[in-house]
């Protein structure tokens, strides 16, 4: 239990260190690796605006996605007795809850947001599926986890697939779902994402080379992910929307090799 | 006191429409400007051509008496007329009589009452309430079309504009601009003003296109006084411009590239950018080139431009990585695709024309200083997000050469001409700045003061192209291909 609460309050410190790397990538100094606590707690202490259109929907979605991500962080595989497939569910209902509180108050680019992330979503959870099951075949299965990489990648918006940074409604995937939300609410759906990309990041560090899984070991392999995905973020374009579909399907494929790979 | 290079032909009410139509045909011109003055007892419409081939400006003038306020549409048949119509319609109370858009431009229904026109002489800020009337987007109907409206508050630091979409799913099936938020009446503050007073406010009308405007504000009224301006200070004024043109390119293109979430050039660009605006302060002691144009010249002299070689090598970067990324491309294109017809139908100019293949610029042969400095244009046919980043690369490259070019002929001497007067009459100033065509018609009364001064930024015509350019493209790349655009929002207000 202790351990959990750790993690969770761990997970932000993930998204301050990819921050900085991108920004000295960029030949900038960027803010300290602790700006998403600032971030939280500013939210934190913030007045809510809820609009009038907004149903209860509205209100109940940000505790379930919070709950939905922290309870799959109970289900994390150390040592195997965890359950991918369990955890999978519980990101995706917090997902489900999430593009409601999008559609709830009926602005134009909630719905725009939830539309776009349930149809990236639609693609990357059977990818992740078969990733998964290519896992329980064999752990080590690198190519399994290379599909992994690329489906945390789309689950975390990142570029290619989405981009946190950027102050475009019109282009937003994720973060369109959340526009209307303020507050304490918003704290809660970005502690949910942090939580999410934590989980990710550390099923893939698991995989990679499962014999080292020591904290120290762990720490560095995460860091190491956190370097993949700012060089990544860095050197990429954002896909065009529908290019998605390319995206996923090759980590698709990646996994599927991966199956027929240990079948064989 | 004619100009060599402006040609006035009247028309009376029944032959106006044939002849804008011959001139528009014989000088392959859309409609560039279309404006009202107030005479005596008439109005005058003028309606402005250019001719490429001749290097001349053609107007068509129309007089109007002020009991019966209207004229003939021209815009049935030439399409590039219509805003300038609807213009002088909301300004002036002149009624186009014939053309189909009854909607307002700039001063919505909203918050601007009946029957007030803004650039009557006798105009008297309106006391009664507004009409209140909303303002009817075209609406596009059918199973799962539905409208994101957008704006005029946006989530960045860019102008107020108003955006509805009409989409089926993704795919943009009709876009709506509504402008005009940024209104300020600023021709309507130019009256009365004089010229050398007056200069400092032109800068302001499009902030990124300081030294554009004033310039052709300062041509104007220098060809109306005959004051011959110095070498010195023409030269100078020609490199302030491209330099002008340079910060903004660059700008743009790092500005595409964060809008596709291309970060590490955005940020490339953004350090040109910087590096520009510093070598601007140092040469002229104002970042965004304002307070150094006077009627008759240049208020300082400017240094030496070290520092543009260094520029030009992290250019040279920023071009690299731009056009070898296999990412980035697949984004710019061909999305956003301006077909040159629908270009030259709307009167798009400028550096958006040129991407689609109208081949314009005021820099070839209109502007004296250039003339003898054998400037390549460059253009491309595609029209798209692509083609007009290419056209951003070549002239940022072209600038540079430019301005050393400029630097080898530069002569010493005075920069401000001794013989400043301001007489009456009226003259077309123009400049081709970083948008495109930048056209100040000033006329100056008995006093010297102004009378009318019109002021045309190619935002007015260009933001029509940007609503063409989209259709068919999906939401998400819209931020990509305004931005491709990058239109004035205060440019075309006024």
């Amino acid at each position: 239990m202790i351990e959990i609460i750790i993690l969770a309050f761990a997970s932000p410190l993930l998204s301050g260190i990819i921050t900085k790397i991108k920004n000295n990538l960029r030949f900038r100094k960027g803010p300290g690796i602790f700006q998403p606590y600032f971030n939280l707690i500013k939210f934190f202490s913030k007045e809510e605006v809820v609009s009038e259109h907004a149903s209860w929907i509205f209100r109940i979605a940000p505790p379930v996605v919070f709950a939905a991500a922290f309870s799959a962080l109970f289900l994390l595989p150390f040592g195997f007795t965890g359950d991918l497939i369990a955890i999978l569910f519980l990101l995706s209902l917090g997902r489900f809850f999430l593009a409601l509180g999008g559609l709830d108050p009926a602005s134009a680019f909630g719905g725009m947001g939830s539309s776009r992330e349930m149809f990236i979503s639609s693609l990357t959870e059977p990818v992740a599926m078969l990733a998964v099951f290519a896992i329980y075949l064999d752990a080590s299965n690198i190519m399994a986890v290379a599909a992994l990489f690329l489906v945390a990648l789309a689950e975390t918006s990142r570029i290619p697939v989405d981009n946190q940074e950027t102050h475009l409604e019109l282009t937003m995937v994720h973060e369109a779902m959340f526009l209307e939300y303020s507050g304490r609410s918003l704290s809660l759906i970005e502690i949910a994402a942090y939580i999410k990309q934590l989980i990710f990041f550390l099923i893939i560090a698991l995989l990679i080379f499962p014999g080292f899984n020591g904290f120290l070991f762990l720490a560095a392999k995460l860091l190491f992910l956190c370097v993949l995905v700012a060089v990544t973020e860095v050197s990429l374009a954002k896909m065009r929307l529908f290019r998605v579909t390319d995206f996923v399907s090759f980590a698709g494929l990646l996994a599927v090799a991966g199956i027929i790979w240990k079948i064989l | 006191m004619t100009h060599k290079d402006e040609v006035y032909i009247e028309a009376a009410a029944d032959n106006f429409g044939a002849l804008c139509l011959s001139l528009h045909k014989e000088h392959c011109s859309p409609v560039m400007g279309m404006f009202a003055r107030e005479l005596k007892d008439d109005y005058r419409i003028y309606c402005a051509f250019i001719s490429v081939k001749l290097k001349k400006w053609f107007f068509a003038t129309l007089d109007i008496p002020k009991d019966n306020p209207q004229f003939p549409s021209i815009a049935k048949e030439i399409y590039s007329a219509n805003l300038f119509e609807r213009e002088i319609r909301e300004m002036f109370g002149i009624n186009p009589i014939g053309n189909p858009d009854n909607r307002r431009l700039r001063l919505h229904e909203e918050v601007w009452p009946k029957g007030s026109f803004p650039l009557r002489k006798d105009f008297v800020p309106p006391k009664e309430k507004p009409e209140g009337r909303e303002y009817p987007f075209a609406k596009v109907e059918g199973e799962g079309v539905f409208e994101v409206p957008v704006g005029p508050v946006h989530a960045g630091i860019i102008g107020p504009g108003h955006f509805r979409f009409s989409v089926a799913g993704e795919p943009i099936v009709n876009l709506e601009l509504r402008l005009g938020f940024s209104h300020r009446g600023v021709e309507k503050l130019l009256e009365n003003k004089i010229p050398s007073a007056a200069v400092r406010l032109t800068e302001c009308v499009a902030g990124d296109s300081a030294v554009a405007h004033s310039w052709a504000f300062c041509h104007a009224v220098e060809k109306i006084g005959g004051i011959k301006v110095p070498e010195r200070a023409a030269i100078i004024r020609a490199i302030l411009l491209e330099l002008e043109r340079m910060y903004n390119h660059v700008a743009d293109i790092g500005g595409m590239a964060i809008d596709v979430g291309f970060s590490h050039p955005a940020a490339l660009a953004s350090i040109i950018k910087e590096s520009i605006h510093s070598l601007n302060q140092r040469l002229t002691g104002s970042r965004f080139l304002k307070g150094i144009n006077v009627i008759g010249g240049v208020a300082r002299d400017i240094g030496n431009l070290d520092g543009l070689d260094s520029i030009m090598a992290d250019f040279k970067d920023l071009k690299g990585i731009l056009l070898s990324s296999v990412s980035f491309l697949d984004r710019v294109e061909p999305t956003g695709i301006l077909r040159r017809e629908t270009a030259e139908n709307l009167g798009v100019t400028g550096l958006a024309g040129r991407a689609s293949g109208i081949a314009i610029d005021l820099r070839q042969g209109f502007m004296e200083t250039y003339n003898k400095l054998d400037y390549k244009l460059s253009t491309y046919s595609s029209g798209d997000c692509l083609a007009r980043l290419k056209i951003r690369i070549d002239e940022f490259e072209g600038s540079a050469k430019l301005i050393r070019r400029l630097l080898e002929n530069l002569p010493q001497g005075e920069i401000l001409a001794s013989d400043i007067n301001f007489k009456e009459g009226y003259s077309l100033g123009y400049v081709e700045g970083w948008r495109g065509p930048v056209l100040y018609w000033v006329n100056l009364d008995g006093e010297g003061k102004i009378d009318r001064c019109k002021i045309i930024d190619p935002s007015f015509r260009s933001w029509q192209g940007l609503s063409y350019a989209v259709l068919g493209e999906i939401i998400p790349d819209f931020p990509l291909c305004n931005k491709s655009f990058d239109l004035s929002y205060p440019g075309g207000d006024l």
